[in-house]
């Protein structure tokens, strides 16, 4: 034995620690949101605030929201979030404003997401607004936003030695028999332009559709490929092939699929940080 | 009564912690209860207190703040009075050694009760005479080393009492630890009800949730998933929790091509909103020493297909009743207790409901009625007065003797059993 021992190490002491208050959220299956949070008693106004964490240089736009709080029945403050407030694309922050102060920024209590799972939009609306709230890896309050119009929903992607089949829906653009599907070369910003687009044929009715990527086909062509849908073609509206409609905030390291061994290259679809679905062409070692 | 429970870092996250919290909080609307922690790594506890409860450290190791005590010599000094066999003895020390000692020869508690086998002998040692001493065993007892029991079947004969989370592990120490005089008693570890509605069993969801450790046989839920597939496409499953074995995991549910219907969701808190996205809970463990997540999910109203292995699933499900036991390692007979689940709406239906009624045993409050009424038991057995006491002290030496006696001929016995291998 050595006189000199390790120094303690306690299990949890990387865990994070969530600061107070706390915000209980409770989702609808329209996609709107309820929040709770102990009343501190304050005199005056409070609001829940909502603040866009800018990504984009430009940040135009509206990057603030302000829901009032109001007093619920069990002696806490409620706040609504319906779907019909339009949330821009991207990650807002949760804060309680009390306005004699800086805002506050809140910690997830109980987010009780179960009429988002396997949530299925009647489809009658021309976009579908998607909100799921999330604990961040520093333990604060964030809700996830997506707007699109029209969208992709992908289900099962089945994947065999040839290729991989995405099974979905369409929402907001029916399909017409000039619908094809894409495959984008994704390129870093400001360097020249990739490779041309892939051309993906494209099936389906009444709100499904369908389609086939043969790995062969991108066996010359390692790189990162988004998937878009053209339901009615070249001239109408696109849409992102993506995985919105459950509760899972981060579909990145949860719905993770094989790569397929094609000749000099590995092939495989990942959802990508804003769980749209791409292709991973690697080379294979 | 002052209740006093002595824990190992009553500010991290662990099952032990939650339930000492739970517990506390729970005594504490009729009792004065503190809860002292060897430890304090970060300024406030994770779980929830109560306010009435009073939490307070021995030892600050909080890097970068004044009371940081690291750095003390005696806290590279290996630990003495701390069972040299148990699982933390290299995190234990001469400091806390030191500071359990002094706290227990002073603690003005009426009842001081440990929740880890070292922090037990402390108390079976140390404590002043007066207190009750009580010791939690959170694991089982065929968990410890040769060497754990043998140094705590020394020294337990001390204590007034010690409880286990299940009956199977009380009858274990009862009959293989000689504790003379101790009274033993199964004490489920309370789970409070969920802070959502309970489930309402329309979702296509088996859930599951544990650390991903080779001891919860998550290999095997995935195999019986690829059975259930077979049959019910339409249901998948969520395992939650993080762990070693996900790689490993992984690979098998990309192996089976289960990508579309298993998923490992990571960790999640607090877990009560992931089960009641789902209509059947799964426990397929090899070993479980209590069987915490088969009682949270059946508070969230999820009937659990479990395996039927030690200790605890037997003693929470009602077989048939509230949920399903298959044998243990079996993938066919899990997969085919899931699909009765699965097919049969009604009979699903009806066990979700009786979850919910049969899981209310173990609410905080039925719990901490049963420690209350251990505590009152056991100080009438020695109460204060002369002849009481004389009686305390004389059964606790007498155990002690005969604990020591047994701990001496293990000693002898291991020194053989060396030889003979040497």
């Amino acid at each position: 034995m050595t006189a000199l021992l390790p120094p303690p190490l306690p299990d949890e002491v990387h865990d994070r620690v969530p600061v107070e208050p706390r915000a209980d959220c409770v989702a609808d299956s329209a996609g709107g949101l309820t929040f709770d949070l102990a009343d501190l008693g304050r005199p005056g106004a409070a609001y829940l605030l909502l603040r866009l964490r800018e990504r984009q240089p430009h940040g135009a736009g509206h990057t603030e929201t302000r829901l009032p709080l109001t007093p619920a029945a069990d002696g806490r403050l409620r706040a609504v979030l319906p779907s019909s407030v339009q949330l821009a694309e991207g990650r807002w922050d949760v804060y309680a404003d009390h306005g004699d102060a800086a805002p506050r920024r809140l910690a997830p209590g109980v987010n009780d997401l179960r009429s988002l799972v396997d949530r299925m939009p009647s489809g009658t609306r021309p976009h579908i607004a998607v909100r799921i709230p999330y604990a961040t890896k520093h333990g604060n309050l964030t809700v996830r936003a997506w707007h699109r119009a029209p969208h992709a929903e992908a289900g099962e992607l089945l994947i065999d030695g040839a290729g991989l089949t995405v099974r979905g829906r369409l929402l907001g653009a029916p399909l017409t028999p000039a619908g094809y599907a894409e495959l984008r070369a994704r390129t870093p910003e400001g360097d020249s332009p990739g490779q041309a687009a892939r051309r993906v044929e494209l099936g389906g009715s009444g709100g499904e559709f369908g389609l086939t990527v043969g790995y062969a086909e991108l066996a010359d062509a390692p790189g990162i490929w988004d998937l878009w849908l053209l339901p009615q073609g070249a001239q109408g509206p696109q849409a992102r092939v993506a995985r919105l409609l459950d509760d899972v905030a981060d579909k990145k390291p949860i719905f993770t699929y094989p790569a397929v061994r094609t000749g000099p290259v590995a092939v495989g679809p990942y959802y990508t940080r804003d769980n749209d679905l791409s292709l991973r062409v690697t080379e294979a070692g | 009564m002052h209740i006093s429970f002595l824990i190992h870092n009553a500010y991290g996250i662990g099952g032990t912690i939650r339930t000492t919290y739970n517990l506390a909080n729970t005594l504490a609307e009729q009792h004065d209860v503190e809860v002292v922690s060897v430890y304090r790594h970060r300024a406030e506890p994770v779980f929830q207190v109560d306010p009435r409860v009073r939490v307070r450290h021995l030892v600050d190791i909080r890097k970068g703040t004044p009371g940081y005590e690291g750095d003390s010599p005696e806290y590279r000094r290996p630990a003495h009075a701390f069972p040299r066999a148990e699982g933390r003895f290299h995190q234990y020390n001469a400091l806390t050694d030191r500071r359990i000692a002094d706290h227990l020869a002073t603690a003005e508690a009426d009842v001081l009760v440990g929740t880890r086998p070292g922090l037990n002998v402390h108390i079976a040692r140390q404590a002043r005479r007066g207190p009750l001493r009580v010791g939690q065993e959170h694991l089982t007892l065929d968990s410890h080393s040769t060497a754990l029991r043998t140094q705590l079947r020394g020294v337990y004969p001390r204590l007034d009492a010690l409880t286990t989370t299940t009956e199977a592990d009380a009858a274990a120490y009862r009959s293989k630890m000689r504790l003379p005089g101790v009274r033993v008693d199964a004490m489920a570890n309370p789970v409070p009800a969920p802070g959502v509605a309970p489930a309402d069993g329309t979702g296509k969801w088996v859930v599951a949730a544990g650390r991903l450790a080779p001891v919860k046989r998550y290999d095997l839920l995935i195999r019986a998933f690829d059975q259930v597939r077979a049959q019910r496409p339409d249901w998948r499953l969520r395992i939650y929790g993080g762990g070693k074995q996900k790689d490993r995991l992984r690979a098998l549910i990309d192996e089976l091509g289960l990508y579309n219907h298993v998923f490992l969701m990571g960790p999640a808190h607090p877990i009560d909103p992931e089960w009641a996205k789902g209509s059947i809970a799964a426990v397929t463990s090899s070993l479980e020493s209590f069987g915490m997540t088969i009682v949270e999910a059946m508070r969230c109203g999820l009937p659990v297909v479990a395996t039927d292995c030690p200790h605890g699933p037997g003693e929470i499900i009602d077989n048939g009743v509230d949920g399903r036991l298959v044998p243990v390692g079996d993938v066919r007979a899990i997969a085919g207790g899931l699909l009765e689940l699965i097919n049969d709406d009604d009979k699903r239906g009806r066990m979700s409901a009786a979850a919910l009624v049969d899981s209310q045993r173990f609410d905080p409050a039925r719990i901490a009625e049963r420690y209350e009424s251990l505590f009152t038991d056991l100080t009438a057995r020695g109460p204060a007065g002369p002849l009481g006491r004389f009686r305390g002290s004389l059964h606790r030496t007498r155990g002690a003797m005969l604990g020591g006696a047994y701990a001496v001929r293990d000693a002898g016995r291991t020194a053989l059993r060396k030889g003979r291998t040497a």
